[in-house]
Parts: structure tokens; sequence; C-alpha cells
């Protein structure tokens, strides 16, 4: 892990971020293997403790699908947060792009802690608002240049 | 009587040289070009794709029409210009304006 806590447990109490982390199980995964396909179902959260996890979406290029980068996660960050949104199937791939471990959270074991201790719910969940809205903000942008192209293509 | 008759005979003759042409050139048409096609796709490398067709984010990609791309160099350069226009729209989230979000870019598929 990189110093200090993930993004997903900033602002929760050290004893709160302590026990959430003692609930994760380690994941270890060779350079380019999956961690989640598109569609399967999310029941774990993972937090990128080293290497580099790439989220991937189909393109069909000529006449085949061919995995095309969406966004890439490092350690510290957070990989898999439709575990905590219904309707919880994951909507990207994720793979490994180097030598990676995570540590992987189920919600139910989340669900469990947050109904014991409600702050640190309110905090995990405030986390997971700003990665979802920067993920929002960014391919809302992505989007508009894209489509101000079209535009600039077609009135050219 | 006979005057017509052999006007008749002249027509009926010309109608049937003018089909025989007809079915001679069509009839020889469809092979040549099937021909050239199967030749063609024989000698084509098998993992290109036309960058001529609008089938990425549908604008134009400021590739001459139907220019074979390497696949693998096709899915770097989508992957350079996901990066590039990640960072472009990260630009913009932490100074949101006009002139951020339409800020040009160097990515080769976007023009």
């Amino acid at each position: 892990m990189t110093s200090g806590l993930p993004e997903l447990l900033r602002g929760v109490a050290e004893s709160d971020a302590a026990a959430i982390l003692s609930l994760g199980s380690r994941v270890h995964l060779q350079s380019g293997a999956v961690l989640f396909s598109l569609g399967d179902d999310a029941d774990t959260l993972f937090l990128v403790e080293r290497g580099r996890v790439a989220l991937t979406l189909p393109l069909q290029v000529g006449g085949r699908d061919e995995d095309v980068l969406v966004e890439e996660r490092q350690p510290g960050q957070t990989v898999g947060w439709s575990a905590l949104i219904p309707p919880h199937r994951f909507t990207l791939k994720a793979a490994a792009l180097v030598e990676t471990e995570l540590l992987g959270l189920s919600r139910a074991a989340l669900l469990d802690y947050f109904a014991t201790r409600p702050e640190a719910g309110h905090a995990v969940t405030r986390n997971l608002a700003a990665v979802i809205g920067q993920r929002l903000q960014v391919f809302q942008a992505m989007w508009l240049r894209e489509v101000q192209r079209v535009v600039d293509h077609r009135s050219a | 009587m006979e005057m017509f008759l052999m006007g008749l005979c002249l027509s009926m003759l010309g109608v049937a040289a003018a089909a025989l042409a007809f079915g001679a050139a069509t009839r020889g048409e469809p092979g040549r070009a099937e021909g050239e096609i199967q030749a063609k796709a024989a000698e084509a490398p098998p993992l290109t794709v036309s960058m001529g067709t609008p089938r990425f984010f549908a604008a134009g990609t400021g590739l001459p029409p139907h220019q074979p791309v390497p696949l693998d160099v096709l899915l770097l350069q989508i992957e350079r210009h996901v990066r590039l226009e990640q960072a472009a729209a990260e630009s913009f989230i932490n100074q949101p304006s006009s002139a951020s979000l339409h800020s040009r870019t160097m990515s080769p598929l976007a023009h």
C-alpha cells in the first residue's frame, strides 16, 4: 500500500480503518490475469495495494471484440465499486497490467461492519461517492469532447 | 409482302445478335470480379481494419479512407487517445471552463 490510507478509507477513524482492512483477503494477480469480467456478479470491492489494474470495455474492431482501456487504477485506489452499488454487476473488465496485489473486501462483511459503526459507513460511502463522481465527471467531459469533434467534423 | 417479311427477319436477327452479345458480356464480368476479390483477399493481411470507416467515436480519423492499419497499432492508438482524453477531462474538472473542455488534443485519432 502507498503511504497513508487508501482513498476509500480517507477520513475514517484509524481504529475503524484498521478493522475494515482486517476484513479483507489478499488477491495476487500475475500480469494479464483477469480480476473480474464484464457482467460478473459484483460482491467484492478491491483496494489496489501494489501494481496496476486496467479497466476495459469491449470495442468492436475488425468484426471482433477487443478490450479497450477505459481507466487504470493504481495503489491506493479502489476497483469494483459495483460491489456496493445495485444491481451489483461489474460494468467493466478488470485485469492486471503488471504483477498486482489487491485487498478484497466482501460486500457482506463491509455492510455488517457499517451496521455496527455507522460513522465509518458514512465516511466510506462519502469516499465511494467521490470515486463514482470522478468517473462520471471524467466521462462526461470525454463524451462532450467527442461530440464536439463530431459537430466540428460535420460542419467543416 | 416480301419486303415486309424480309424486314421482319432482319429485325429478329438484330434482336437475337444483341441478346447474344449482352449475355456474353454479362457472363464474363462476375467471374473476373470474383477472381480479383479472391486474389485480393488472399493477399490482404488478416488483422487490419479500415480507418476510413467511422467505427470509433464516429468522427473522422484524419487518415485517408480505407488505409489499412494493423490491429495492434490501432489498439495502441486507441489506448493513447483514451489516456490523452482522460488527462484533458481531468484538467477540465480541476479548472472547469469552456476553453479547458475543448482544449486541443495530440491524439491522431481526433484529427
